[in-house]
């Protein structure tokens, strides 16, 4: 789910590639609040993964997120 | 087809703008906020933005552009629109005193209360008061001295709210004509209205006999909440706008103006209908978010600037407080604004 993740943050976010690691923070790959947003619109278009910009914005790390996104695939 | 659509509607024959002569810049910002040049260009696609000096109230910017309205018309109007949501007193509207100042006689004149939607309101209203025959010529102006209701100390919408206005003549025509107003989309949720609001100042906080708190008296903004519902309401609005045009979708749109909010919104939300980057028109970087003027001063802009003529497909959307939103599409006409 990582790939997946850093797919979406590379193609529709425009993150820097070799940023995205897993304990890299949304700060550390500059992803700020209205991005997230963003990232919560595209993880629900194109994967249909329900996960709100709060919920986005708790995880503390692009590996936290991409955990988050596994639990969310599984539960549907 | 709308019953307007079978007979006669409004056309558009002329627009102006005008923007008020003070400019600010990023870096002028930084010096009474914690943000730099980079954070704001990044996040919201803004480098400078107009904005009125003490003094000049919303009727002065919308004096300014409804003449050259009219002169871009060559006519003159027997009703004035006003969308604003930052009007010169809370009472009366500010339209009888913008159509006296332009020597227009006792005309029709009201305000339109519509945030950020505020011109397709208008345009729609406007259209309606030709369609029944209740005027021949409409002024439509949107004008917000934005600013005057912005806290200079935060950070999220000083960076992005500006002054200006911009203005429209409609006159009556036939639907099959460029300039023809058809169909406009429209939509509302008040359930959502605390998304976008300024707290105080109105009858629910002076009834109430308890003095406003601090920094209640301005504007305030739900950021993330705001983006997610923009994009979604401009996408499926515009959508909608195509389709009772005619058209086989956005796609077919040879120009794309949406109320330029926030760069990155604009972008979403063409990406997401499918049109090309060179299709979309764009003024934020230069005039920042001017409220209900941002159309028509994008449009009287780029038609000005050769980027919108005679003949272009246009498709046109917005989003603000209410919440409101519209849209709609049209043939450019052949107009020269002033």
């Amino acid at each position: 789910m990582f790939e997946v993740l850093k797919e979406m943050l590379v193609s529709k976010l425009k993150v820097t590639p070799s940023s995205v690691v897993p304990d890299a923070t949304r700060d550390d790959i500059d992803l700020d609040s209205l991005a997230v947003v963003e990232l919560s619109m595209v993880l629900e278009k194109e994967l249909g993964l329900a996960i709100s910009d709060d919920e986005l914005l708790e995880a503390a790390t692009v590996g936290d997120m991409a955990r988050l996104m596994e639990e969310r695939s599984t539960a549907a | 087809m709308s019953g307007a659509a079978a007979g006669r509607t409004a056309v558009i024959a002329g627009l102006g703008c005008h923007l008020p002569p003070d400019v600010v810049t990023n870096e002028d910002l930084t010096r009474r906020l914690d943000t730099s040049d980079e954070w704001i260009r990044s996040r919201t696609g803004i480098a400078t933005r107009h904005v009125v000096d003490p003094g000049t109230a919303t009727s002065d910017l919308a004096v300014e552009a409804g003449r050259r309205a009219l002169d871009s018309a060559g006519c003159e109007a027997d009703a004035v629109v006003l969308a604003t949501t930052t009007p010169d007193q809370p009472c009366p509207a500010t339209a009888p005193a913008v159509a006296a100042r332009l020597g227009l006689g006792p005309v029709a004149a009201f305000d339109v209360s519509a945030v950020c939607s505020g011109f397709l309101y208008g345009l729609a209203t406007a259209t309606g008061l030709i369609a029944s025959g209740t005027a021949e010529r409409v002024l439509l102006i949107a004008a917000d001295a934005f600013t005057t209701i912005i806290d200079p100390a935060d950070r999220g919408t000083a960076v992005i709210f500006a002054d200006g206005a911009g203005a429209v003549v409609l006159r009556a025509g036939d639907p099959a004509e460029p300039g023809a107003i058809g169909p406009v989309v429209l939509g509302s949720d008040g359930g959502l209205s605390r998304l976008i609001e300024v707290p105080a100042g109105g009858s629910r906080q002076r009834s109430s006999g308890v003095a406003p708190a601090p920094g209640e008296e301005f504007f305030r903004m739900a950021g993330r909440e705001v983006y997610r519902h923009a994009v979604d309401r401009m996408t499926a609005s515009s959508r909608q706008a195509a389709e009772a045009a005619g058209w086989a979708g956005p796609q077919d749109a040879d120009r794309f103006a949406a109320h330029q909010a926030n760069a990155r919104i604009l972008a979403t939300v063409a990406d997401d209908l499918g049109i090309a980057p060179e299709r979309r028109l764009s003024n934020i970087e230069r005039v920042g978010n001017t409220g209900a003027a941002s159309l028509p001063v994008l449009l009287a802009q780029s038609a000005a600037e050769g980027t919108l003529t005679a003949g272009h497909r246009l498709l046109l959307t917005a989003f603000g407080g209410g919440l409101s939103w519209g849209a709609t599409a049209l043939v450019w006409p052949d107009v020269k604004p002033v």
